[in-house]
């Protein structure tokens, strides 16, 4: 248990919101920079995937967001370019991951902060959130049927933030435990308390 | 491609992108790539505990569609 603690001390470069990685789901964005900055990070990476997709020969649009304090840039498919655009979203999305990263020290190499920016690519992490929650709901379901914890497989930090939420809509609450890269969320039964 | 697609990575997240340099050369086990870069970002372009190397190396590793792909990280200094 003690493992949950360490939560905010994760370092910032993963997929997610660390910080908002635990059950402490009220506090978005505290950190969140201007508008006028996140969409200066916006910019910066939409040229640097766009120069990228026209050297690899790949066809795509890139949509610019501002989404819970955090630029979002989207690569999404342009006309039949969806099973090519694959190629960069990977198995479990692991090239979406590396893609994302590449692109926030972009980013932080001409604004000199760091980013929280957040990249999709052909819907992937659109359809995750979609299943995960989903997931996530059926468990609170099982949890609350069953009055037992319950553990998850292991994810990454996005996706465990988009657990902890559904967990919280269904009115229930959870912790990440484990280490990286086999970080798990466990969804916990209510107390008789409760 | 790859080559090109290398040096547009690197140089967009390095200090000094004009000192970015990629060579490709064809190894009986598939295409090498070498970057070479200004010293004061090698450390940038390798990443805490090689954080960045290994997002630059699953990039080019997926853009090359199955075909065999090496990186390697050299600083300018060493050519010399």
């Amino acid at each position: 248990m003690e493992e949950t603690t360490a939560e905010a001390a994760e370092p910032t470069v993963e997929g997610g919101a660390p910080a908002a990685d635990a059950t402490t789901n009220g506090s978005k964005g505290r950190r969140s920079g201007s508008i006028s900055k996140l969409e200066e990070e916006g910019d910066i990476a939409a040229d640097y995937l766009e120069e990228l997709l026209d050297i690899a020969d790949l066809d795509g649009d890139i949509d610019i967001d501002i989404e819970n304090g955090r630029a979002s840039v989207a690569v999404v498919a342009e006309g039949n370019s969806h099973r090519r655009l694959q190629r960069l979203v990977g198995e479990g999305g692991d090239v979406l991951e590396a893609l994302q990263e590449l692109t926030r020290l972009a980013v932080q190499a001409q604004t000199g902060d760091r980013t929280r920016l957040l990249l999709d690519v052909a819907g992937y992490r659109a359809e995750r959130r979609a299943s995960l929650t989903a997931l996530a709901t059926e468990a609170c379901e099982r949890v609350k049927a069953s009055g037992t914890d319950t553990r998850l497989e292991p994810m990454p930090a996005f996706e465990r933030k988009v657990v902890h939420d559904a967990v919280a809509a269904a009115g229930l609450e959870s912790e990440s435990e484990g280490e990286e890269p086999k970080r798990y969320v466990v969804i916990l039964a209510p107390t008789s308390g409760d | 491609m790859l080559a090109d697609a290398l040096e547009h990575l690197v140089r967009g997240i390095v200090g000094h992108p004009d000192d970015v340099r990629v060579t490709s050369k064809a190894l009986r086990r598939g295409a090498l790539l070498e970057v070479r870069v200004h010293p004061e970002d090698l450390g940038r372009v390798i990443g805490r505990s090689g954080r960045t190397a290994k997002a630059l190396r699953t990039v080019v590793t997926a853009l090359a569609d199955g075909e065999p792909v090496r990186v390697d990280l050299v600083d300018v200094d060493r050519r010399r």
